[in-house]
């Protein structure tokens, strides 16, 4: 790294929890008189979380910073608070700390109930953090079910008129997958204790994990990969989603889109491919069906959408296929660029949901039909439109195509392995429908002749902190598409040793 | 000296993109000075690069010079990005630059009333201009195709320029904004193609270099029908890239945008990257004969059909359109049938074979540089005209040639040389492109193919001096029109300017290059397989004019072309033969169907919108009704309440999560028999 942060910050991934924790508590104190002053709390704890996660990117050794405490420890069972971050989670870290500030900076101009709205992005950052940061399965699950509550709220107060029914579906969905999951956890817990003293840490199971049976394996792994990947999300448990994305406030989207979905693919890649690689071996057509279906179904569905932001949803499931195809070929490079387009999309999603959120406040509409020839009234609004479409088609030069290139590629090795070539057509042919339902968006929104079907005295372009909250965002993709080795270097390591494990089967 | 600073031939104007883009509403011009410095910048660097090149030994061994450093890897894999000059990057780098040059100072004239769209229009030139000038240095696949799809978004951008607020109205607009996407989406299925080959190619070579790809014990390695799913996949992004047989149908619609854009996009960037990477490709290409066959074929469909089209449209600009279809055409047929000779030539060690295959790779290279110099002076003439006379329709127009001299009298040129009128820059290399072609019809199984693309290939020649005339004859002779009548005379200084310049290249350009440097084209292919260029020598003025003048079928073309000439001056000029009695007055089948493109764009239409909306909508069916469906009847089952799931509130939400609960654990079990089924443990 050409720059290493010269301190070592003491409790620095405890910091990274609580920070934002003492923030939500403050910011829900603004209330009443003081509510517009909440975001700026909000902003500025954000800010700290966000300035801290970065430290982390400069720390050439991330393992000064691991934390263990034995947190309860009875008849033979041990939980404890061990926070971790190694090439996994790091940039996972990273896109919390960026995306939570700038969603804060983007909802300036949130008058209902501010000091509510922000705790709840704050709350909700302590989950996400703390998912991340985990190294004990019981803090794991603890801080997977935090990251519901404050998302439940966000869609069922601040959401659109559907927000009851999308909030009960996000809850109970997510929530049965985790219960699965968890059935999954006590398996692999108590499967590596063998009998002995129950140790739910990350490094305890992983060193009981080697006696674990492949029926075993295969089983548990089902469990496993399905409490995960309802998460993701996959095809046919999708359908809480775009309902979820459609009702909630564009933060909310930002967040949801941008990091609680890869909640899911982390979780596959930590628990799934590191503990039961027998299992992954057993499994792994499977995940290559379900992320062809996902991604082939979810390009398809978009270009039938007719709100802008339900169509990002259903991109994001088309994205989130290339993940699990990705992990699915169970190599070095699959793992690789798996985690870098689980950031990747991250950024782009986040920008894409702010751009169809920013539709929704500034036009008054997010509905494709109606709108049109927008990109000489907005000029600002349709320059990002457009960059974030053209991120998220994968165009050269850009964050997303780098991944989606590695994925592909990943993809291709495992298809010439099991002499099946043709497979790879299904990728070719959603990169080329992600960009038919993108420009044939554009097209109806931003050109053609200017919509008559709306009122278009009292739209507006985008305000001040739209646009830094943007624009860092954007500079962001092109940052890390113009260097990619940026981010992938932090994968590197982790990618070949895991791709190791693996391969040992 | 200079060829360690290759990378500033696109990273200036680049930079000036990025200064228009974000500080252009407060330059003269929205910035137009700046982006004429720029590639005036990257011209001048590239002719003292290629200088260098030309003199130096790298020369002629071994033929290229590298540098790059890992930007990234994918895996143990590398991706590099550095430069890789050869004789074949520095001809693209200086015409590209030259002729982009010429059309950014036309702009300056030409775009002066748009206000403040011209930052953007200024700034978007300047990042297709890198796009071409970074695509000719690229010393790897990626590394291109990064430059390939920056040159296709700067396409989508500016033929959708009046994609909102046009000028003329609603409708134009709705047709520039079809038109952006069509060309965006039709290229990007080729590019697709092109990034499936790169997979190919990364996957068998282990590196995606040139250097490491076109190295022969590399490629000798490799199974070779892998080699030919690679090329063939490469090409597939050339026919979307360079708009041929069967997706040549956006390049028409892409007339939308400005008339300076169409001259960028027709003779010095955009297109010709087709022309260049199959070029680029002969040592890959030339590993399976059957490769180039199709590389020809391709070619000479494509040269023929479109230049049917071209024979009855009333639109000057679609009429250019058409005629770069067919041109383009030719220059792959030529690098097809050359290259074709050259497989084979290879296969069986035949040297004399290898040497009449790489005619036709000078050729090709040839008919490039010359088109880029005829279709651009073309393009700016015609945009001189609709600057003049506000119409692009050609019966507006006529009787020009007393009111716009200079515009007529360049026109007149360039016209004679897209149609190879004898001893214009047009004639030497499309002869040379004929004489190739049928000489690939003696050899091999397959090569009757070519005797058959060598026929299409003379009728072609035959209507491009028809319609080019016909064109010309329209405008600037015949009867005036109505948009005659309202022609502000003569365009202003900056536009013609560039047209007087680059009337001498489209005139005589072709024959410098030939005879007195077809060495630095050809031995752009010297080391592919056997091949070897003689000491230090080409051809030779001598060896060149045999070629062409001994052979009779040279005379048959030049009287071919005369005699079109002369049916058009009879038709349009003196009227005296009614063309409307040979077409039923545009009732006759073949006139329907040249006007409708036979029936191409519809066909297109249909095949995308059932294959993208259809099945869209099934999908969208099967989403909201069968898979939501499922989940709300089964939730609204247990909870009762028989209503529609608008009404669902908070007070049922245990008998919810039992129902989606049931239902999980069920398509759970349903999911591990389905997965022992497929061969699990």
């Amino acid at each position: 790294m050409f720059f290493e942060f010269p301190f070592e910050i003491p409790y620095l991934l405890t910091l990274l929890l609580v920070v934002p924790l003492i923030g939500a508590v403050a910011t829900l104190a603004m209330g009443g008189e003081r509510q517009k002053y909440a975001k700026y709390v909000a902003g500025t704890f954000s800010g700290i979380a966000m300035v801290l996660s970065l430290v982390l990117l400069f720390t050439p050794d991330l393992s000064v910073y691991n934390e263990s405490y034995t947190w309860i420890e009875t008849a033979g069972v041990r939980m404890s608070y061990i926070l971790t971050v190694d090439g996994l989670s790091i940039l996972m870290v990273f896109l919390t700390g960026v995306l939570v500030f700038l969603s804060t900076v983007f909802s300036a101009r949130e008058h209902d109930r501010p000091h509510y709205f922000f705790a709840l992005l704050l709350a909700m950052e302590v989950g996400l953090m703390g998912v991340y940061m985990a190294g004990d399965y019981f803090l794991f699950y603890i801080l997977w079910e935090v990251t519901l509550i404050p998302m439940y709220f966000l869609i069922a107060w601040f959401g659109g008129p559907r927000r009851h029914y999308a909030a009960i579906k996000f809850f109970i969905y997510t929530h049965v997958a985790s219960l699965v999951m968890l059935i999954g956890i006590f398996a692999i817990v108590f499967g590596a204790a063998g009998g002995g003293t129950v140790d739910f840490s990350f490094a305890a199971v992983l060193a009981g994990s080697a006696a674990f049976s492949t029926t075993f394996q295969t089983l548990v792994f089902g469990l496993l990969f399905f409490g995960f990947a309802v998460k993701m999300p996959i095809v046919p448990f999708h359908t809480w989603l775009p309902d979820a994305h459609t009702e909630a406030p564009t933060a909310g989207s930002v967040l949801l889109a941008g990091v609680m979905l890869k909640m899911g693919s982390y979780g596959i890649i930590r628990v799934c491919l590191e503990l039961l690689p027998d299992g992954a071996q057993a499994w792994q057509m499977t995940m290559v069906f379900i992320g062809i279906l996902a991604m082939v179904y979810g390009a398809y569905a978009c270009i039938a959408q007719k709100d802008l932001k339900k169509m990002v949803a259903f991109s994001s499931i088309s994205h989130m296929g290339m993940v699990m195809i990705a992990m699915a070929c169970l190599s070095d490079i699959g793992i690789q660029f798996a985690v870098f387009q689980m950031f990747a999309h991250g950024l782009i999603s986040a920008v894409l949901f702010m751009v169809a959120g920013a539709a929704g406040h500034n036009i008054g509409t997010r509905e494709i039909p109606l709108l049109g020839g927008l990109a000489g009234k907005l000029p600002v609004f349709a320059a990002f439109m457009m960059f974030g479409f053209l991120a998220s088609l994968g165009l050269p030069g850009l964050v997303g195509f780098w991944a989606e290139f590695g994925i592909i590629f990943s993809f291709y090795e495992y298809t010439v392995s099991i002499d099946m070539i043709w497979l790879i057509a299904f990728c070719l042919i959603t990169l080329l429908l992600t960009a038919g339902y993108y420009l044939w968006a554009a097209q109806r929104t931003l050109f053609g002749r200017l919509t008559t079907k709306i009122d278009l005295t009292h739209i507006h372009d985008l305000s001040r902190p739209e646009v830094v909250a943007l624009g860092a965002t954007c500079a962001l993709i092109a940052l890390f598409g113009l260097w990619p080795d940026l981010a992938l270097g932090f994968i590197k390591d982790y990618a070949s040793s895991l791709a190791l494990t693996l391969g040992a089967v | 000296m200079f060829i360690e600073y290759t990378w500033l031939v696109p990273l200036v104007p680049v930079l000036c993109f990025v200064a228009i883009g974000f500080l252009g509403k407060k330059m003269p011009e929205g910035g137009g000075p700046l982006a004429v410095f720029g590639a005036l910048f990257a011209c001048v660097l590239s002719v003292l690069i290629s200088y260098e090149f030309f003199t130096s030994s790298a020369y002629a061994d071994p033929g290229y010079v590298t540098a790059q450093i890992t930007w990234f890897s994918i895996g143990s894999f590398d991706i590099n990005i550095g430069y890789y000059i050869d004789s074949l990057s520095c001809l693209v780098m200086m015409f590209a630059s030259f002729i982009s040059t010429l059309i950014f100072v036309y702009s300056i004239g030409y775009m002066h009333g748009e206000g403040a769209k011209k930052r953007r229009y200024y700034a978007q030139v300047s990042l297709f201009l890198t796009g071409m000038l970074g695509l000719a240095i690229s010393s790897n696949f990626l590394e291109m195709f990064v430059f390939w799809e920056a040159m296709g978004l700067c396409s989508y951008l500016l033929i959708g320029f009046w994609g909102f607020d046009h000028p003329k109205g609603d409708d134009a607009t709705d047709v520039a904004a079809s038109a952006a996407k069509k060309a965006f989406l039709v290229t990007r299925l080729g590019d697709v193609c092109l990034m499936g080959g790169m997979f190919v190619l990364l996957y068998e070579f282990g590196s995606l270099d040139y250097a490491a790809v076109f190295d022969a014990s590399a490629m000798a390695a490799v199974d070779p029908s892998m080699i030919m799913l690679g090329s063939l996949l490469i090409f597939g992004g050339v026919i979307g890239k360079s708009a041929q047989f069967p997706l040549l149908d956006w390049l028409p619609d892409a007339m939308a945008g400005p008339t300076t854009v169409s001259a960028l996009i027709h003779a010095a960037t955009m297109v010709k990257a087709g022309v260049f990477l199959v070029a680029r490709c002969f040592p890959l290409f030339t590993q399976n004969p059957e490769v180039m066959l199709f590389v020809g074929v391709i070619g000479g469909i494509t040269a023929f059909f479109a230049a049917t089209m071209a024979l009855n449209n009333m639109n000057i600009k679609k009429v250019l359109a058409y005629s770069t279809l067919s041109q383009l055409g030719y220059m792959f047929l030529a690098l097809g049938a050359g290259g074709y000779m050259m497989a084979l030539g290879m296969q069986t060690h035949d040297h004399h074979l290898m040497a009449i295959g790489a005619i036709g790779y000078t050729a090709g290279c040839l008919h490039m540089v010359n088109h880029a110099f005829f279709k651009a002076l073309l393009f700016l003439g015609s945009g001189s005209v609709i600057h003049s006379t506000g119409t692009e329709d050609m019966r507006e127009m006529g009787g020009l040639h007393g009111k716009m001299k200079i515009t007529s009298i360049t026109m007149l040129i360039g016209s004679l040389s897209i149609a190879g009128f004898p001893f214009f820059s047009g004639f030497w290399s499309k002869e040379l492109v004929l004489e190739t072609v049928m000489h690939a019809g003696d050899y091999g199984a397959e090569g009757y193919l070519f005797t058959i693309m060598w026929i299409l290939a003379i009728v072609t020649a035959f209507m491009t001096a028809f319609y080019m005339f016909r064109m010309w004859f329209m405008t600037f002779k015949g009867k005036p029109g109505h948009g005659t009548e309202h022609c502000h005379g003569e365009s202003p200084k900056s536009m013609t300017v560039p047209l007087i310049i680059l009337a001498p290249f489209a005139a005589a350009l072709g024959a410098i290059l030939l005879f007195g440097f077809d060495e630095y084209v050809t031995i752009g292919i010297n080391h592919v397989g056997e091949f070897q260029l003689g000491s230090g020598h080409g051809h030779g003025l001598e060896g060149w004019l045999e070629d062409i003048f001994m052979s009779i079928y040279t005379y048959l073309t030049i009287a071919l072309v005369l005699a079109a000439i002369g049916i058009a001056y009879f038709m349009y000029s003196k009227m005296s033969v009614d063309p409307g009695k040979l077409n039923k007055n545009g009732s006759s089948m073949i006139y329907r169907a040249l006007s409708n493109r036979w029936w191409f764009p519809q066909l297109y239409d249909q095949i995308g919108w059932k294959l993208g909306n259809g099945v869209a909508r099934g999908v969208e069916f099967v989403d909201t009704q069968v898979v939501d469906g499922t989940v709300n009847a089964l939730s609204s089952a247990v909870a009762g309440s028989g209503d529609s799931i608008g009404k669902m509130q908070t007070g049922n939400m245990r008998d919810y999560a039992a129902v989606v609960m049931f239902g999980i654990v069920s398509l759970f079990a349903v999911m591990l028999v389905l997965f022992y089924f497929m061969g699990g443990a």
